[in-house]
């Protein structure tokens, strides 16, 4: 038997109203924006669809801006700009951004790309958790806002629709104090072994969580969260009690279910993610302390 | 010497490569180009019961499916030698697609040609192969029951068992100290960004051309050659720009000859590129292996006893080991020595050289042994170095052709900052991070090859010059201290010349391995250029037109292409003055350099060093990062400052990355490589790059070779991983005695 010959529409609208329309035309079409993830499954041959479509065209997708008084970033923002340009209103994504890849994959890759890739690994997405972010799906039906904690459904899954593409994410207008750490085995260009991301919002006392690369999507530690928001000592700032953090970092190595593979094993990635929280929790209550309400 | 020789150069190849106008092996654009593509055994033993071939075989573009059942059978068997001796230089004893028994996992067992490489690729997926798999050895545990001393190792030239000297049991009864510690080490792969490659072009009259990737591209004509069953003088090799190599095309692997026989078979030029993941079972690797090390010392650290035995995996059919006993057993001054190698045989391609071959594992063993002596007994590490410091090579007594050491101790010390260290493991806290200091001693042995070593000088009568031998450049700096070389020689400004490898055609040099190519082209370039000179002062001293007429010739320097009196420099002329006067288009003259024998004429003869590492370690995390590392190195001569230090940092990196990242797992379910991609299989990035400082104790050495050039090209990974490893000791109290060490390693 021949295979047939396997050729690939390459899909390259200019226009988000018609990206829509292609999308829904084509809905075997791949959306590709940086490309960092998708080139890499093409020339691995792990995937091969019968048509790309390309957003790096499309006008306005690499915008950022206020809306509806949230944050919203365009999907197509590279993660270059996030550091330049977003480190002070989105400090747990900007720090994400600065860990990802090298310059290049920096310049090209985007926190779009990165939800619609939905790797548990994706470093782009703890910090999303954390801060509460919302992602906007778009189709010719219309447009939805999802919150990203229910977006991925599973490695590489997501609840994108078959005619959806992914046009933002909201973000809260006035981030507090977040932090994200993650270890690498070296100290860049490396998939994480496991990654934290913590927002503290101290106006309205509440505090988000993000899991990375210890599951099978990023989660959130909804008990460790719930624990911060009783126990921090908003009203006085007071220093933080020891056997808060260490209860902190405990309950958040508790919401992972890590397993063993190349990179790490599940006992490490826990005990890591333990650390990496205390530290967390360490360094933004210390920041709020310094540096008043912001948020 | 002129100050020429040694000066921080530019780059003579800088330029092209950076602007990529440099021509690498895989980027010819020859008409009627095809492509083929090797299939790997998925299994790592057994028989091909069935390949079908017939989906492959009618997928667009593919011109043909070759098999053991179709490629032509080799003309020899082919024989594992190591390429320094300039003859036939397989990297192993076996040559696939010859039969149906599979050795190793990823051993080709079928190779598909096309008019594109993706059309190559794909076709390649198509082809249907059935095996029937028998149980395998693939890790060293496996094989352990199983091991047997080798009559002898490297390609038959080394003992299986070193000379022993004195009772070393005897030494280490009754010593007053003890030490007996096993070391364990991963596997390693050389990676090089440039995979290997070759295109082959057939002419005519049935010559062959091959444009391959190698460290020595004579070796390639000669391997090659012998396995198509041709006179050496119907094959030509050009190999002018190689993308690193690092031990991966030191020797001959199937790839040039598969690539030869698919060209005379679909009547085309063929280019063969081995992927990524190819790279990892074509071309050897370090092996996986265990070193022992018993010392024995009194209670102020002398030592009266070594013992340091190896066991490692080698292939089915070649004793390979690298030689991971030879420079530890000449670097103290232990009244008795034993070492022996023991192996395992497994279903692994024959391991080779790779980054460091054998010291770079071997002194990790010794120097960590060192350091735990150190502690066990109280004494400063560097102290204990002194104290078992040795002015002769211990092995024969001989004098050293140059040494240095305690020279590089000193400088290394002053550069670190070592004196006044606190010896106290665990005991410096900086926030999260422990940090500790670690030191280790360097040595690798100076290798020369057998035969003559041949480069021609030619200069014109505009004065300017080219030299040429037969070497490629593989990112070392060659072409460019080879022109310093050559400019020195001559008496001419370095831009008056041009060095010229790449080809066979050339006067031949035996591969570039070992460290050893700076040390035997530069021999031959100096013996060629000085000849010339000589040649051109005899004629102008001969001649009755020339103001040197009748003039001593060793009483006449050459300076900028001017001949004159040493005590006389207003009496003399130019080169081009006396080739034009006698209407001399050009002149011409062969250097041969006859390497000094392996003994050194009654000399030990290696390189040494000294490391240094300050690491630190994230107490909660296990993480280590180095923090800064110092190497001082005497390498004899450093023929150009820039790119002596270049290769002498990239040395410890790789040491940087033997210690903390570098391992090539075995997935012994499967018997293949579980991370055979540079996504799995990390190095060191820019981002793990710490403060490095580097110096050079340039000791005169009149033995090894001409202008005393001992090589940079491996010295820089020895002792580094060890630096690292006593550093994580004296920052977290842990002695990790197998590398990588791991985040696990230090919870």
């Amino acid at each position: 038997m021949v295979l047939p010959r396997s050729e690939m529409e390459f899909l390259q609208p200019e226009s988000w109203a018609e990206a829509l329309a292609v999308r829904a035309a084509y809905p075997e079409a791949l959306p590709v924006a940086g490309g960092t993830d998708v080139m890499v499954e093409l020339n691995f041959a792990r995937r091969r669809p019968p048509a790309l479509l390309d957003l790096g065209r499309v006008a306005g997708l690499a915008d950022w801006g206020t809306e509806d008084g949230l944050l919203r970033l365009g999907a197509g923002v590279p993660y270059r700009r996030i550091v330049t340009e977003l480190a002070g209103r989105a400090p747990g994504l900007a720090m994400a951004a600065r860990t990802i890849g090298s310059a290049q994959i920096r310049n090209r890759g985007t926190v779009g790309g990165n939800l619609g890739s939905a790797s548990p690994a994706g470093d782009a997405l703890p910090p999303l958790l954390a801060a509460g972010a919302l992602v906007e799906l778009a189709s010719v039906r219309g447009v939805r806002r999802v919150p990203v904690a229910g977006f991925c459904t599973g490695p590489k899954r997501s609840m994108l629709a078959p005619d959806e593409l992914i046009a933002a994410v909201l973000l809260p207008p006035d981030a507090g104090p977040e932090q994200f750490a993650k270890v690498g085995t070296r100290n860049a260009m490396v998939i994480a072994v496991c990654s934290f991301a913590l927002a503290l919002r101290p106006v309205s006392r509440t505090v988000g969580t993000g899991i990375g690369s210890a599951a099978p999507t990023p989660v959130r530690a909804a008990a460790a969260e719930e624990l911060l928001v009783a126990e921090l000592p908003w009203a006085d700032r007071a220093a933080l009690p020891e056997p808060l953090v260490r209860r902190f970092g405990e309950l958040v190595a508790a919401a992972a279910s890590p397993i063993d593979d190349v990179r790490g094993t599940a006992a490490y990635r826990r005990h890591a993610l333990g650390v990496l929280a205390g530290r967390a929790v360490r360094r933004a209550w210390a920041e709020h302390r310094r540096g008043g309400v912001r948020g | 010497m002129s100050p020429v020789l040694g000066a921080a150069l530019d780059r003579v190849d800088g330029r092209a490569k950076v602007t990529g106008a440099a021509r690498y092996s895989g980027e010819l654009n020859l008409p009627n180009l095809a492509h083929a593509v090797l299939v790997g055994a998925r299994v790592p033993s057994g028989r091909i019961i069935g390949i079908d071939c017939r989906q492959a075989s009618v997928a667009d573009g593919v011109l043909t499916v070759l098999t053991h059942l179709d490629l032509p059978r080799v003309a020899a068997r082919p024989k594992l030698f190591p390429s320094l001796f300039g003859l036939t230089a397989h990297g192993q004893s076996f040559f696939p697609m010859q039969d149906d028994v599979v050795h190793y996992a990823g051993q080709p067992v079928a190779m598909v040609v096309a008019d594109t490489v993706e059309r190559a690729e794909h076709a390649a997926t198509l082809v249907q192969v059935n095996y029937a798999e028998t149980p395998s050895v693939t890790l060293l545990d496996q094989g352990r029951d199983q091991t047997y001393e080798p009559a002898k190792i490297f390609g038959g030239l080394l003992p299986g068992r070193n000379p022993t000297r004195g009772d070393p049991e005897a030494g280490l009864r009754d010593a007053a100290v003890r030490l007996d510690v096993t070391y364990r080490f991963a596997a390693n792969h050389q990676n090089p960004i440039e995979p290997s490659t070759t295109t082959a072009v057939w002419d005519d009259l049935d010559r062959l051309t091959l444009h391959d990737a190698t460290q020595g591209p004579t070796a390639t004509q000669l391997s090659v050659a012998e396995l198509l069953g041709l006179p050496p003088t119907m094959v030509r090799v050009v190999s002018h720009y190689v993308g690193g190599s690092f031990g991966a095309k030191a020797l001959i692997w199937a790839h040039p000859t598969l690539a030869a026989l698919a060209a005379r078979r679909v009547g085309r030029p063929v280019r063969l590129v081995l992927s990524r993941e190819q790279m990892f079972h074509s071309c050897g690797h370090r092996e996986e292996q265990e070193q022992r090390i018993g010392l024995g010392a009194d209670r102020d650290g002398r030592l009266g006893a070594l013992r340091h035995d190896k066991t490692s995996l080698t292939s089915h059919y070649d004793d390979w080991a690298e030689t991971s006993l030879e420079a530890p057993a000449v670097m103290y001054a232990a009244a008795t020595y034993a070492g022996g190698y023991r192996l395992a045989r497994g279903n692994t391609i024959t391991p080779t050289f790779t980054r460091g071959p054998g010291a770079a594992t071997g002194m990790f063993a010794l120097e960590s042994a060192m350091d735990e002596l150190a502690y066990e007994i109280g004494v400063d590490p560097l102290e204990l170095r002194l104290r078992n410091h040795t002015d002769v090579d211990p092995s024969t007594g001989n004098p050293w052709s140059s040494k240095g050491l305690r020279e590089c101790y000193q400088r290394g010390a002053e550069l670190f900052g070592w004196s006044g260290r606190d010896p106290r493991p665990g005991a410096r806290r900086d926030g999260d991070w422990l940090v500790g200091t670690g030191m280790a001693s360097a040595a690798y042995p100076v290798a020369a090859p057998m035969n003559p070593q041949r480069a021609r000088a030619r200069m014109y009568a505009d004065g300017s010059a080219v030299v040429e031998a037969g070497i490629s450049e593989f990112g070392t700096g060659a072409l460019t201290a080879m022109t310093q070389v050559a400019a020195d020689g001559l008496g001419l400004p370095f831009d008056r010349v041009r060095f010229v490898g790449g080809t066979t055609d050339l006067p031949n040099i035996a591969a570039a391995v070992g460290s050893a190519g700076s040390g035997a082209t530069s021999s031959a370039v100096h013996l060629a250029s000085t000849g010339l000179r000589d040649q051109l002062v005899g004629q102008a001293v001969a001649d009755a037109r020339s103001p040197l007429h009748n003039a001593d010739p060793a009483g006449i320097v050459v300076r900028d292409g001017r001949m004159c009196l040493r005590d006389s420099p207003q009496t003399g002329e130019t080169y081009v003055e006396l080739l034009r006067r006698n209407h001399m288009p050009d002149v011409e003259a062969l250097g041969v350099w006859q390497p000094t024998p392996p003994d050194g004429g009654g000399h030990g003869m290696f390189t040494f060093g000294a490391q240094f590492a300050e690491v630190a370690v994230d107490a909660d995390l296990g993480l280590v990062r180095v923090r800064r590392l110092v190497g001082v190195f005497a390498p004899g001569r450093v023929l150009n400052r820039r790119t002596a230090h270049s290769q002498l940092m990239g040395g410890m990196l790789w040491g940087l990355g033997q210690a903390l990242l570098e391992a090539t797992r075995m997935d012994p379910h499967t018997g293949r490589w579980a991370n055979a991609s540079l996504a799995d299989y990390l190095v060191p990035v820019n981002a793990d790059v710490p403060d490095i400082t580097i110096d050079t104790i340039e000791v005169p050495d009149s033995v090894v070779n001409p202008l005393g050039v001992k090589g940079v090209g491996e010295i820089g990974i020895v002792g580094t991983s060890a630096a690292i490893a006593n550093a994580v000791h004296h920052a977290t109290g842990r002695r990790i005695r197998h590398l990588p060490i791991t985040v696990e390693d230090l919870l």
